[in-house]
C-alpha cells in the first residue's frame, strides 16, 4: 500500500510498507532504497488502521501488570457481565482492586483471598451506588465462605478507608422479589397462587417498612425478613385460597431459598399484626389468631400509624403507667392507649399479654435471655494494689509433686 | 485606676462610676493582686449592681469554667436567680464574678480557691453526664520474664499447664485467684488476660512469673505493660443503629448481614465500640481506663440523640 512522502534516493513517491523477515520496513517501490526499518508498533495491526485501541487490549498493559493482577481483573469484570452491572460499575471495581492489591496488606495473601477481594470490590462498588447486592449473593458466586468474605470485607473497608453506605431496603425487597417465580403461570404452581408482581412488591415494601419501625430489623440479617413479609403479603392478597400454604411450600414454589431465621421473623411480625388488630375497633369483636390476623393486613398495613401509636406505647409512658397503676391514681392517663389502659394498667405494670399496650422495644429487650450477669468488682477486689505479697503455699499449689510427675511421665509419650 | 485597667482592656470598659475594689475573680486574679484589694477587704455594704461588667472573653471564659468547676456554679445559683437584670451575663461571668447582691462569707470563702493559675479539669462533669459507669471486662498485658524457657519442662512440672505444641507454641497456665489465663513462650515472653482490672493484671502477672521461677527458671519481670481493655455498659434505651450509620458514617460500619451490632471507631480517644440495638456497648482498644470512660462520655450525648427517633 501506498505511504506519504517521497524517497530521498530517487524523488519518487511510491513508498510501500514491507515486511522484511517480520521487520517492518518502509520501501521505494521505484529504487529500493530503505527509507526507516523497525518502526514501533504494537503487535496488533489495528493501529496501522488508526483504529483506537483500547489500553486494556494492547499488550501495553498486560505488559505492566502480574499475572496474578490480570487473572483478577478478569474475574471482577467476569463477575459484573454475571451480575448485569453497568460498565460504570465495572471500571471502579477494577479501580479498587488494583488499588487494594497494590496495598502491603493484601500483596501476599493466598489466591483464595485474592479472589475474594474482587467479589468484595464489586460489593463495594454496587454498594456505593446503591444497588441492592447481598453479601450471600456474592458468597454464592464465588463459592466462598462467608466468615471468610466478612473478614476480608472489613480489612479492605479499612484499608482503603472506604465509606460504604447501608443496604437499602427497599432496593433489596424489589431485587429479591426480582427471583420469585410467582409471578407467571407456570406448570407446578396451582392457578391461585399466581400474584401480580406489582401488588406484591408495594405490600411487601409497607411489611418491611412496617418491621423497621418495630423494631424488627435493626441487627437482623435483612434477606429472612424481606422472605417472611413477602410471604404475609402473598397470603393477605388472596387468602381465601392461600391460607393453607406452608411457608416452607411458598418458597418451594417461589424458587428461594428459606433460610431458617424467617420463621421467627414470621412469628415477630405476627404478634405484632396481632397487637395492632386489637386495637382496631371492627376486629376486636373477632378473636384474632395467627392464621385469621392475615386476612386483615391490609386494613392493619392502611392504619398502621395509628394503630401502632395505640398498640405500642413509649417506654417512659409505660413507667408511667406503671407508677400510676401503683398509686391507685386513675387520674392520670398516659398520652396513647386510653381505652387500653382502663382493661390493661390497675393490676400490673408490664404485661406480655394482649390487653395493654406493651412497650415498643426491639424483641432482645422483651424477651430477655436469662444470662448469668457477671458480679460487679467487689470491694476487696477494687482494693488491690498489684504489688501484694505473693505466698509460696499459693504458688505450690500449681506445682506438682514428684510422685506426680513420675506418673505423668510414665502415661505421656514425652 | 486607669493605668491598671489598661493593662487589659479586654476585661474592663472604662466606666468612671466603678468601684476597683471589687474582687474580679479572673484566672488573671495573680496579676493584679497588688493593685486591687485582696477578696478579704470587701465593703459589705455593697450595693454595686455587677451587670454593666462586659461579658467575659472566650479565652477568660474556658479558664474561667474550668478552674471554678462547677461546685462554684452550685453555689452562686441560688444568688443568681436573683438578679433579673443580665441573664446571659450571668451565665458566664456570674461564676468567677461573686455576686453583688450576696456579698457573703461564701463568696470571699471561695475566692481563694480560684487562685490557681492552672485550670482544674473537674472531677465530677457537667450536668450532661451519663452517669453511668462502663465497667472493665477484660485486660491484656505483657511481660518479659527475660530468659529462655523450656515449656515441656513446664507442663510437666505444673499442675495448671496445658501444652500442645502441634496446636499452640505456647504453654497455656491458669491461676485461680485473680481468675486470669496465661501463654507463656519459650522466648520468656508472657500473655496475662482474663483480669477485671490493671492491678489484677499485674498481680496475676507476677504469680505466673513467680510460678516459673518456682519451676527453676532465672525469670524476671521487665517491661510489664498493659496492651489493652475491655469494658461495657448499658445506656437502658434501644438505639436505632440505622439511623446512627447514617449520621456518622465516617466512624461508623453497621453490616447486620455480618454482625448485629455497629462498630465505631472513634478517633479521639482511639477506641472501638460495638454498639448493639439493646442499648449495650462494648469498648476496646484502651491502654489505658481514661480513654474507656471518655469515649464513653463521648458516645453517650450521640446515642441519646437516637433514643425517640421512633
Amino acid at each position: 500500500m501506498a505511504a506519504r512522502g517521497s524517497c530521498p534516493g530517487c524523488g519518487s513517491a511510491s513508498l510501500v510498507e514491507d515486511a522484511h523477515y517480520a521487520q517492518q520496513q518502509l520501501v521505494c517501490a521505484a529504487c529500493g532504497c530503505v527509507l526507516s526499518e523497525g518502526l514501533l508498533t504494537t503487535t496488533y495491526a489495528e493501529e496501522e488502521h488508526l483504529r483506537e485501541v483500547a489500553y486494556s487490549q494492547s499488550t501495553g498493559q498486560k505488559e505492566q501488570l502480574s499475572r496474578c493482577l490480570q487473572r483478577g481483573i478478569r474475574r471482577v469484570q467476569d463477575l459484573c457481565k454475571v451480575l448485569q452491572l453497568p460498565t460504570v460499575f465495572e471500571e471502579t471495581a477494577v479501580s479498587y482492586f488494583q488499588r487494594a492489591l497494590q496495598h502491603p496488606s493484601f500483596h501476599l495473601v493466598s489466591l483464595e483471598k485474592k479472589e475474594l477481594l474482587g467479589g468484595c470490590c464489586v460489593f463495594v462498588t454496587c454498594r456505593q451506588h446503591n444497588w441492592p447486592l447481598t453479601m450471600g449473593t456474592i458468597c454464592s458466586l464465588l463459592y466462598a465462605k462467608q466468615e471468610l468474605f466478612a473478614g476480608v470485607y472489613l480489612s479492605l473497608q479499612k484499608e482503603l478507608g472506604l465509606s460504604v453506605p447501608a443496604l437499602s431496603l427497599g432496593d433489596l425487597v424489589k431485587t429479591h422479589l426480582n427471583s420469585f417465580r410467582l409471578f407467571q403461570h407456570a406448570a407446578d404452581i396451582p392457578a391461585p397462587f399466581v400474584e401480580d408482581k406489582e401488588k406484591m412488591v408495594a405490600r411487601t415494601m409497607q411489611i418491611v417498612e412496617l418491621a423497621s419501625e418495630t423494631w424488627l430489623v435493626t441487627g437482623r440479617h435483612p434477606v429472612p425478613i424481606v422472605t417472611a413479609a413477602a410471604f404475609l403479603s402473598w397470603q393477605s392478597l388472596q387468602p381465601a385460597a392461600r391460607l393453607t400454604c406452608t411457608f416452607a411450600r411458598f418458597c418451594k414454589l417461589a424458587g428461594v431459598d428459606l433460610p431458617p431465621p424467617a420463621h421467627l421473623r414470621l412469628k415477630e411480625l405476627l404478634e405484632i399484626l396481632l397487637r395492632m388488630a386489637s386495637q382496631l375497633a371492627w376486629l376486636r369483636v373477632f378473636n384474632m389468631d395467627k392464621k385469621t390476623v392475615v386476612k386483615h393486613i391490609g386494613d392493619l398495613l392502611q392504619h398502621r400509624i395509628f394503630l401502632l401509636k395505640n398498640a405500642f406505647c413509649l417506654e417512659d409512658e409505660e413507667e408511667q403507667r406503671a407508677v400510676a397503676a401503683g398509686e391507685r391514681s386513675p387520674g392520670s392517663p398516659p398520652a396513647a392507649g386510653g381505652t387500653a389502659q382502663e382493661e390493661g394498667s390497675p393490676s400490673e405494670g408490664k404485661r406480655q399479654r394482649e390487653g395493654g399496650p406493651r412497650p415498643l422495644l426491639p424483641p432482645c429487650l422483651i424477651n430477655p435471655r436469662k444470662r448469668l450477669r457477671t458480679a460487679a468488682p467487689s470491694p476487696s477486689d477494687s482494693a488491690i494494689t498489684g504489688d501484694e505479697p505473693i505466698s509460696d503455699s499459693e504458688i505450690e499449689q500449681y506445682l506438682r509433686g514428684p510422685e506426680e510427675i513420675r506418673a505423668f511421665r510414665k502415661a505421656k509419650a514425652w | 485606676f486607669k493605668d491598671d485597667l489598661s493593662a487589659s482592656p479586654q476585661l474592663f470598659t472604662p466606666m468612671s462610676p466603678y468601684d476597683v475594689d471589687l474582687p474580679i475573680q479572673t484566672s488573671e486574679d495573680v496579676l493584679f493582686s497588688s493593685q486591687f484589694n485582696q477578696p478579704k477587704e470587701l465593703p459589705t455594704d455593697f450595693s454595686v449592681d455587677l451587670s454593666f461588667l462586659p461579658d467575659i472573653t472566650q479565652d477568660n471564659k474556658e479558664q474561667n469554667l474550668s478552674e471554678d468547676g462547677h461546685e462554684m456554679q452550685k453555689e452562686l445559683d441560688g444568688s443568681i436567680s436573683r438578679n433579673e437584670d443580665s441573664s446571659i451575663f450571668m451565665d458566664e461571668s456570674s461564676l468567677s464574678y461573686p455576686d453583688a447582691t450576696q456579698p457573703s462569707p461564701e463568696a470571699s470563702g471561695v475566692c481563694p480557691h480560684l487562685t490557681p493559675m492552672t485550670p482544674m479539669t473537674p472531677v465530677t462533669p457537667a450536668s450532661e453526664s451519663s452517669g453511668i459507669v462502663p465497667q472493665l471486662q477484660n485486660i491484656v498485658s505483657t511481660v518479659n520474664l527475660a530468659c529462655k524457657l523450656d515449656l515441656k519442662n513446664i507442663a510437666l512440672h505444673a499442675r495448671n499447664a496445658e501444652y500442645n505444641p502441634k496446636r499452640f507454641a505456647a504453654v497455656i497456665m491458669r491461676i485461680r485467684e485473680p481468675r486470669t489465663t496465661a501463654l507463656i513462650f519459650s522466648s520468656g515472653k508472657m500473655v496475662c488476660t482474663g483480669a477485671k482490672s490493671e492491678e489484677q493484671s499485674r498481680l496475676a502477672a507476677r504469680k505466673y512469673a513467680r510460678v516459673v521461677q518456682k519451676l527453676g527458671f532465672p525469670a524476671k519481670f521487665l517491661d510489664f505493660k498493659i496492651q489493652n481493655m475491655v469494658g461495657s455498659c448499658d445506656v437502658r434505651f434501644p438505639i436505632r443503629l440505622e439511623g446512627l450509620v447514617l449520621t456518622h458514617q465516617q466512624f461508623s460500619s453497621y453490616e447486620p448481614e455480618l454482625f448485629p451490632g455497629l462498630i465505631y471507631r472513634m478517633v479521639k480517644p482511639r477506641i472501638v465500640l460495638l454498639i448493639f440495638v439493646s442499648g449495650k456497648v462494648v469498648l476496646t482498644g484502651a491502654k489505658e481506663r481514661s480513654e474507656i470512660y471518655e469515649a464513653f462520655e463521648n458516645i453517650y450525648p450521640i446515642l441519646k440523640g437516637f433514643k425517640k427517633a421512633s
